[in-house]
């Protein structure tokens, strides 16, 4: 299938190719949830001194995927609600190193290595950046991959950039994709990257040119197509219980990497924090549990702000409880809360704002980064049918329509248009001028579907 | 922009809850939404969102009508504004008392019908008239199907129609003579309504006016109808920034043509002339484009354009009635949702194949 709609959704807040490193935290606070991840098992006890890479919480609910400890510390936890505090933190103490199975290493077709290797991806927090490219959910462990997709293209605007992870850690991605490779029999691993002409996306070709189990996929800079669901479809894989298609980030395959090279935790994060209120926005070199205040303090320009898990598009909005850097984060972005009122806005020929339309002056102006706050830029309307969702959705289905169905509780009609094929990207939601939050109504309405599903299920069974 | 800000404060505890004019606050909120976009921020992801609104949308379509406008001004007179005025009047009265009763905002549709209205009617029409037709179309074409955005009628359409069936004499007889010289009539108060034939008219007899006199405006007709180029001038701009969809211009003003030409055996002049005259670049450009109105579907909005450029064909030169496009578009519009029933029965057809 080809890639359709999309739109370079193009903010101002990018982050730099600069990777900045932060001054050891006194405390960690790591929080026990993220998107996809409640980790209610915990594994230790209040004092207890942990070293770095050990296994603090689990979640038995997703194949027991650990939270790890990233510095050696004291474990406090009941000092903050819904995290695991560390503190007393060591961090040049260094990680454990994993025992290597020299006999395993040898022996590369023998099922028991892929076996061994299975496990320390899981053990040393490698696992969790594994995805079912198709529903975004974690994956079995010890499953088989239909085919693994690789995505080093983000588009959201704000989120930490594929080619920055990749920044002299060529090597390294190289090596990852080779174990990789060894789960796989036949298949080729899926490597998207951008299609742009840089001197370090040639350099990025050329290493992998070299290894012929990778299929290089060049992809236009239009969100959201780096999105798994995106890629997948283009590339025609298809979605299967038994043999899932696995989905890894760039920053997912720099981990496997480092869990079987090395045998130490994959306990680095390199994130992105930007974002249009931020005044140097950059990638940060840190940990889970990172206090949230230490990775934007003193960079905020303006105030009141809203901190984003994630880039604007998807990302969740990070609440007052919420303390710590959570398992699963690829960056903050930072935002200034809407307060001011733009006086006669409508009607300015709007030569500083970037439109999906071709409705405001700008249009005559080359691209250029515009800077926004999380105001909604109009009032809540009736939908006009302008049709523009339609033209945006990458996933070839029509929001309108949808949205009219689910309006009228029509839940038959809401199925057959297919509302299961959105992939939740929220384009639709960023450019309709009558501001209906079409992204949420078609999650909620996805959920409605479930849920009724399960419960006719359950009918059956009976 | 601060005495503005002061002036809204100082009136807003009048109309909030318990304020003694607080059954107004729909109009309120209106007039202090149209100097003071509200600040409200995203609720749920996406956090921030493109800059295009309802507001700007339909504020687009009424620059697009600034040549027709000021054409309709030119020719048949300053008597044109108080027109404008008492549609805007009659329109928005009717759309805040709906508002009002039914606890709403204030919708900027009306914006729109408000002007695109007096540029279909007959320049000299009394103004009661104008304000019974703007009423009508709004409260019938409109407000009883729930408001903009719910409409299966094009409101201006709607009442077009009424005043042509309520008042024929009138809405056949209300025309002036247009200005010439330099200033056109651009200066004068009061016109003359003459009964005299439009050119469409006088066509039916077989007399042409002149093609040029078309193409700038200077001939009998609707205010807004007679300058085909004050109409392609905004309507390409329409067209350009995407807010009228060119698909339904192409295949209205398309389909036109051809049938035309098969009704005149393939005389191109004829037909370059009826494409001119009347009311068929107006519709394509400005009426028959109407989001809420015409189909959603692509493919829709291909089929919807053709049965108003035929049916435009066959009215003009098959009926009684010289001009064909008002009921054509209204035609059009009842076809809308069943055209779009077919294609997006088709496209669920296309995408039940795919798996996810």
């Amino acid at each position: 299938m080809k890639l359709r709609g999309g739109y370079n959704v193009h903010l101002a807040g990018r982050p730099t190719n600069e990777v900045r490193d932060l001054p050891a935290p006194e405390r960690l606070y790591l929080p026990l949830r993220s998107r996809r991840f409640t980790f209610s098992e915990i594994d230790v006890t209040d004092g207890q001194k942990v070293a770095c890479g050990d296994e603090i919480a689990k979640d038995p609910g997703n194949f027991n995927v650990p939270l790890l400890a990233p510095y050696a510390g004291t474990v406090r936890l009941d000092a903050l609600e819904g995290h695991v505090v560390l503190e007393d933190l060591d961090p040049a103490a260094g990680c454990s190193v994993r025992e290597h199975d020299e006999s395993a290493e040898r022996s590369r077709y023998d099922p028991a290595v892929s076996e061994w290797k299975r496990r320390m991806l899981l053990e040393l927090g490698a696992w969790q950046f594994f995805a079912d490219a198709h529903t975004g959910t974690p994956l079995d462990p010890s499953g088989t991959p239909g085919a693994i997709l690789v995505t080093t293209v983000h588009l959201d605007p704000h989120v930490a950039r594929g080619d920055v992870l990749l920044r002299g850690r060529l090597d390294e991605f190289a090596r990852g994709l080779e174990h990789l490779q060894s789960f796989l029999e036949y298949q080729p691993i899926y490597v998207a990257m951008s299609d742009i002409r840089t001197d370090f996306a040639s350099e990025v070709r050329e290493k992998l040119r070299g290894h012929a189990f990778v299929n290089l996929v060049a992809v236009p800079r239009r969100y959201p197509y780096g999105h798994p669901v995106a890629l997948a479809r283009h590339l025609g894989l298809t979605p299967s219980l038994e043999n899932p298609v696995w989905a890894l980030t760039t920053a997912g395959v720099l981990a496997v990497d480092r869990v079987l090279t090395t045998g130490t935790p994959a306990v680095e994060r390199i994130v992105a924090v930007g974002g249009p209120a931020i005044d140097a926005p950059t990638h940060v070199r840190t940990v889970v549990g990172q206090p949230i205040h230490d990775l934007i303090g003193g960079h905020v320009t303006e105030k009141p702000v809203r901190v984003v898990n994630g880039g604007i598009m998807t990302g969740g909005t990070v609440g007052p409880e919420q303390k710590g850097l959570c398992a699963e984060s690829t960056g903050l972005t930072v935002l200034v809360e809407s307060t001011t009122r733009p006086f006669l806005g409508w009607i300015r020929p709007g030569w500083g704002s970037r439109s999906y339309s071709k409705t405001f002056a700008s249009e005559v102006r080359p691209a250029f980064p515009e800077k926004i706050n999380t105001a909604l830029r109009g009032e809540l309307r009736p939908c006009i049918s302008c049709g523009q969702c339609v033209d945006v959705c990458p996933a070839g289905i029509m929001p309108n329509v949808i949205h009219k169905y689910i309006y009228a509780h029509d839940i038959e009609s809401t199925i057959d248009t297919r509302v299961d094929l959105c992939f939740e990207c929220g384009l639709c939601s960023y450019i309709c001028p009558s501001k209906i939050d079409l992204r949420q109504q078609f999650i909620d309405a996805k959920k409605e579907i479930q849920a009724e599903l399960e419960a006719l299920l359950e009918e059956v069974e009976e | 922009m601060r005495l503005v800000a002061n002036l809204l404060d100082r009136a807003r505890p009048l109309f909030d809850e318990g304020g003694r004019l607080n059954f107004f606050k729909p109009v309120f909120d209106a007039g202090d939404a149209f100097f003071f976009s509200p600040a409200t921020a995203t609720a749920v992801a996406p956090h921030a969102r493109d800059p295009l609104d309802v507001k700007r949308y339909m504020t687009t379509v009424i620059i697009a009508l600034v040549p027709a406008t000021l054409a309709s001004i030119y020719f048949f007179g300053l008597r044109m504004i108080p027109v404008f005025i008492v549609s805007y009047a009659a329109g928005g009265a009717v759309e805040v008392l709906f508002a009002t009763v039914r606890k709403e905002e204030v919708n900027e549709g009306f914006l729109v019908t408000g002007l695109i209205f007096p540029l279909v009617l007959p320049p000299a029409l009394p103004l009661w008239m104008v304000a019974v037709g703007c009423a009508f179309g709004v409260l019938i074409g409109k407000e009883l199907f729930g408001g903009t955005g719910r409409n299966l009628f094009n409101a201006a359409l709607v009442g077009r129609v009424f005043l042509g069936l309520a008042y024929p004499k009138a809405m056949s007889g209300a025309w002036v003579e247009p200005g010439t010289g330099l200033l056109g009539r651009a200066t004068e108060l009061s016109v003359d309504a003459v009964a005299s034939a439009t050119p469409l008219a006088l066509a039916k007899a077989g007399e042409f006016t002149a093609t040029t006199d078309l193409f700038f405006g200077s001939v009998l007709g609707s205010a807004g109808e007679t300058s085909a180029l004050a109409i392609i001038l905004g309507g390409v701009f329409l067209v350009g920034v995407g807010v009228a969809s060119w698909r339904t211009t192409v295949s209205f003003l398309g389909s036109f043509a051809v049938l035309s030409l098969v009704l005149h055996g393939g005389d191109v002049g004829t037909v370059g002339w009826h494409m001119l005259a009347g009311g068929v670049l107006f519709g394509a450009f400005f009426m028959a484009t109407d989001p809420v109105t015409s189909p959603m579907t692509s493919a829709g909005k291909w089929i919807y354009g053709i049965v108003i450029g035929v049916a435009t064909a066959l009215i003009r030169n098959l009926t009684g009635y010289v001009e064909g496009v008002t009921f054509a578009i209204l035609l059009g519009n009842i076809f809308a949702p069943v055209l779009d029933e077919t294609f997006i029965a088709a496209s669920v057809r296309r995408l039940r194949e795919q798996k996810a």
